[in-house]
């Protein structure tokens, strides 16, 4: 039931992406298994440039891994988290289909308008993204309010400037510590070498 | 166990020979409530296995398909909105009967679907002929399951795929239910509507009868398949096997 459905879903998303069935069509009778988080499932690219669950016994033949805090820094669009995905066996394989469904879109107001009408779902779709736009707007204003009350009515979170000022003091006490660990170091390799200094009396 | 020359038919040996003569007498009794009896047995479950099928099998546009024992036609019927004008489907049955019914089905749904009444033991078709071969619920009731599965095989390209759409070993703890169900109910059933419980009856035990999942892999192996996987439906009562040729 599941498997008929997941494959439903992801055969909609490619005929909705019209370009990714050529792409997909040239590893056909291949299969990638996804570790995504807590997500273990297996695809084949199918004859068609279409994508279905793979079987019971598929061995695939490349495996994306990607544990959850990655999976936390693929969704806040981190570049640098891209380059610690881990893939096994045909990295090809696994890195054009990554591609692939990284520039998939699904196009739900297409789906909506199949149910209630054009006009409608274009409506829906816009009150969607407007509230999307309104959610993210707000949560990063209520955000710096915080971050501003909290760094100048009551501090209890430093300031970028003072941070970095901070730091630059720290690498200086360690640029200090350093030259002066290697001073110790020299003159004590000189008293051990000339025993008649009067200092080791 | 059966010998050189015997075989199984339900529970009971009978002689290879008699064994194709049996099962049509069974499917010229069931083909006129075939499709109503399906629906019933399956609470209608029977047209999603067959979707799912059809949305593995990587049929495109311009395919040409193949569909043993496709009796009522409910996979032509899919498979020939896949291939579209350009593609071809033959449905095939050795059952006169059934494949009547799947004709006129054909008909009345206006596709240009040719069926043609022939053994899968002995396909009429030249090698390498077709991109895709299906047998939904048909191969248990096949006397030679390796010499068919071997015909399927040599009818197909390179890069074809053959699909085996079977009842098969469902999940150890639903045993005893699908038991109770299958020899209790499933001929009741058939007795209620179909006025014909021992055919269903048959139907019941052929399944019991035919491979599980991992021996039918090895059959498709053993005929030249490979790449061969399967799908458990509704916890094994179903599965849908699919192998390559390459």
């Amino acid at each position: 039931m599941l498997k008929g459905l997941s494959t439903r879903l992801l055969q909609h998303l490619v005929a909705q992406n019209a370009w990714a069935s050529p792409l997909l069509q040239l590893f056909a009778g291949k299969s990638v298994q996804l570790n995504i988080a807590l997500l273990n499932t297996s695809l084949i690219i199918l004859e068609n440039g279409s994508l279905a669950i793979a079987g019971e016994t598929n061995v695939p033949d490349a495996v994306i891994t990607i544990p959850p805090s990655l999976l936390l820094r693929l969704m806040a669009k981190d570049e640098s988290a891209k380059l610690q995905i881990k893939i096994d066996g045909d990295t090809h394989l696994a890195t054009e289909l990554a591609k692939v469904f990284s520039h998939m879109r699904w196009d739900y107001e297409d789906d909506l308008s199949r149910l209630v009408g054009d006009v409608p779902a274009n409506k829906i779709g816009e009150f969607s993204r407007h509230a999307v736009t309104t959610i993210k707007e707000t949560t990063t204003n209520l955000a710096d309010m915080l971050s501003e009350y909290w760094q100048e009515e009551k501090p209890m979170l430093a300031k970028k400037r003072h941070v970095e000022q901070f730091n630059a003091e720290v690498d200086t006490l360690r640029a200090d510590v350093e030259r002066l660990e290697k001073r110790l170091n020299k003159l004590t390799k000189l008293n051990t070498a000339n025993p008649s200094n009067p200092d080791n009396r | 166990m059966t010998t050189e020359h015997n075989t199984h038919f339900g529970f009971k040996t009978v002689a290879e020979t008699e064994k194709a003569k049996k099962v049509a007498d069974v499917f010229h009794s069931v083909a006129s409530k075939y499709d109503l009896m399906n629906d019933v047995m399956s609470a209608g479950l029977h047209r999603g296995w067959k979707r799912f099928a059809v949305s593995v099998s990587g049929v495109g546009s311009g395919d040409k398909v193949l569909d043993i024992a496709g009796g009522s036609g409910d996979l032509s019927k899919l498979f020939a909105q896949k291939v579209g004008t350009s593609g071809q489907v033959i449905l095939t049955d050795i059952n006169a009967s059934m494949l009547g019914v799947g004709r006129d089905r054909m008909l009345d749904a206006g596709l240009n679907v040719p069926t043609l009444q022939c053994d899968a033991e002995k396909l009429p078709f030249p090698d390498q002929y077709f991109d895709c071969v299906i047998v939904a619920f048909g191969l248990r009731n096949m006397t030679h399951k390796d010499r068919a599965l071997a015909e399927m095989q040599r009818v197909l390209k390179v890069g074809g795929r053959l699909l085996v759409l079977e009842f098969s070993k469902v999940w150890q703890p639903l045993s005893k239910v699908y038991d109770a169900y299958s020899f209790k109910l499933l001929p009741l059933m058939g007795k209620l509507l179909a006025k014909d419980a021992e055919s269903y009856q048959y139907l019941a035990e052929s399944i019991r009868m035919h491979p599980d999942q991992e021996t039918l892999k090895q059959m498709m192996i053993d005929a030249g398949l490979s790449k061969v996987d399967y799908y458990n439906l509704a916890a094994g009562v179903v599965a849908l096997h699919k192998g390559y040729k390459t």
